[in-house]
């Protein structure tokens, strides 16, 4: 892929923390990566492989000590309203209502009241949480939070949405149910995503594209297409022959 | 539409709330009756002297002699108890008031918070009543003595609850607002000062209790209103009923504005309560 036609574009990133312990400042060393419009990209590595800091770095979040990272075609420097974020546990805002949340970026974007009302509303819709909207995060299940927390990083009808482990904290059932809604969502929405899993089997059902990253320094290890249809079966042998893949990539 | 049972992701969290015969405040009462009936009894059989400890039925005269003559006459308890409710009043909300904004500016300060912490940690281990002697020096045996002590008492308390809140506020939180584009004053506004106030409330709590504990030493000298006056003043006179009756003021009072604060905290900090019975 020509990196021109890139969203993302992760140049020769190198992030280098200051905590004293040589080994593990070096979170990231020398990653380059480019990342089609619309594409589903996951991360996937051991813990410590830098696929969270090189997430955040997109967002904006943390800043590289070397290199650049540039969103259509213009280096982040900043969070921005154009990649949305979900986080590894309910980042929701507990005094807001679920609706209240989704609204948060709109309303500070100077969204008026009504426009960003019916906006929210229809990410209700789609994230199937009619009836819910006025309740607190605690009032929700862990699925159903995360659906809310979809429909947030939403709202502000970001280019890129950017997941940071989101069902890592969910139960089986519930997590492979999120998998299929996410699919769903990102199909209806056009989005591109940046996924952080630590799960291969969760990277393989939903991805075009696996980036495997390995630990200590963090670099990129491989980098492997996903050429199967969707609804994907986890039980088909192409499915399990990329598992494995990934499995020796990672090991 | 689906039904909220087939809702994917599970279903809402059913608030839990047993189902009980008899309710709690009904056992409360229960032990309060014991207690007093028990009171009654050692003082019937001579074991509590009644000017050690008067028993209740005499305690009830007491009651009816503050409410019509006062004590000393003319001072009857309403007098009292809206002294003492005045002067916590003032105090508490001259603490509230210093230490809401100093605590915010602290907290949202690394800076600030490692220059002042050892100060605040040295002012609010003085015990209140030690600075009864500099405090009429400085404002006299006036109200202005007993308003300073409250407030000295609060403010620290208050201060280091705010402080404590405002650093307390999940990173995460604020990461999100970032990533959903709100700017600095917006997160300021919308996500720390929100996400700080469960702590702060719970410290305000705990100030106010402390208020009590200062205000009855606070009002033993030059005053011979309010509830601490009162006691004082049955002691010089050897009316150790009158002292009960005095302390059995103070904990109403005290239990009743707990229990506004409660109410209060339910309906301000509605999602914060809700908190509460999820970790119940």
């Amino acid at each position: 892929m020509k990196t021109v036609d890139a969203k993302i574009i992760v140049d020769r990133v190198t992030k280098q923390f200051d905590a004293g312990d040589p080994e593990r400042d070096l979170a990231l060393k020398d990653v380059s990566l480019a990342i089609a419009d619309r594409q589903f990209v996951s991360i996937v590595g051991r813990s410590g492989c830098g696929k969270t800091t090189l997430l955040n770095m997109i967002a904006g979040l943390l800043h590289p000590s070397q290199g650049e990272i540039r969103v259509n075609g213009v280096p982040v420097t900043a969070p921005g309203p154009e990649r949305g974020m979900v986080f590894q546990q309910s980042a929701l805002f507990p005094w807001m209502t679920a609706i209240d949340n989704i609204e948060f970026g709109p309303k500070n974007q100077g969204v008026d009241k009504v426009t960003r009302r019916q906006q929210a509303q229809d990410l209700i819709e789609l994230v199937r949480l009619r009836g819910f909207e006025h309740k607190y995060p605690r009032e929700l299940s862990g699925g159903m939070q995360q659906r809310v927390a979809i429909a947030r990083a939403l709202a502000n009808d970001p280019d890129i949405l950017l997941m940071d482990e989101p069902f890592g904290a969910l139960d089986e059932l519930t997590r492979s149910e999120m998998q299929q809604e996410l699919l769903r969502i990102w199909q209806a929405r056009q989005k591109t995503v940046v996924f952080v899993t630590h799960s291969i089997s969760e990277a393989l059902f939903l991805s075009d594209r696996v980036i495997v990253l390995s630990p200590h320094p963090g670099r990129l290890r491989a980098d492997i297409a996903v050429p199967l249809p969707r609804p994907r079966k986890r039980t088909d042998p192409a499915f399990m022959a990329l598992y494995e893949e990934i499995h020796s990539a990672i090991f | 539409m689906r039904s909220s049972e087939g809702i994917p992701g599970g279903a809402a969290r059913p608030t839990r709330r047993a189902r009980r015969r008899i309710p709690d405040w009904l056992y409360g009462l229960g032990t309060v009756a014991a207690l007093l009936a028990l009171w009654e009894f050692a003082s019937v059989q001579g074991w509590l002297g009644t000017h050690q400890l008067p028993p209740p039925s005499k305690l009830a005269g007491t009651f009816q002699q503050l409410l019509e003559r006062g004590f000393p006459r003319g001072l009857t308890a309403d007098v009292h108890i809206w002294a003492t409710l005045w002067r916590i009043i003032r105090g508490y909300a001259l603490a509230t008031t210093l230490a809401l904004p100093l605590g915010i500016l602290i907290g949202a300060s690394p800076l600030l918070d490692r220059a002042t912490a050892p100060v605040i940690t040295f002012a609010r281990s003085v015990a209140t009543i030690s600075l009864l002697p500099l405090a009429v020096a400085w404002f006299g045996v006036g109200e202005e003595t007993r308003i300073f002590l409250i407030t000295y008492a609060c403010f620290w308390i208050i201060l280091t609850s705010v402080v404590d809140a405002v650093k307390g506020v999940p990173a995460v939180y604020i990461r999100a607002a970032e990533t959903l584009g709100a700017s600095r004053r917006q997160i300021f506004f919308q996500v720390m000062l929100p996400a700080s106030l469960p702590r702060i409330f719970a410290g305000m709590r705990v100030a106010l209790g402390v208020a009590f504990l200062v205000i009855v030493a606070v009002e033993m000298i030059g005053t011979v209103t309010g509830l601490g006056a009162l006691i004082m003043e049955a002691r010089t006179f050897y009316r150790s009923d009158i002292a009960v009756v005095g302390m059995i003021f103070i904990a109403i009072i005290g239990f009743a504005i707990a229990k506004v604060l409660d109410i209060a905290e339910r309906l301000l900090l509605p999602w914060a309560s809700s908190l509460d019975e999820v970790q119940r």
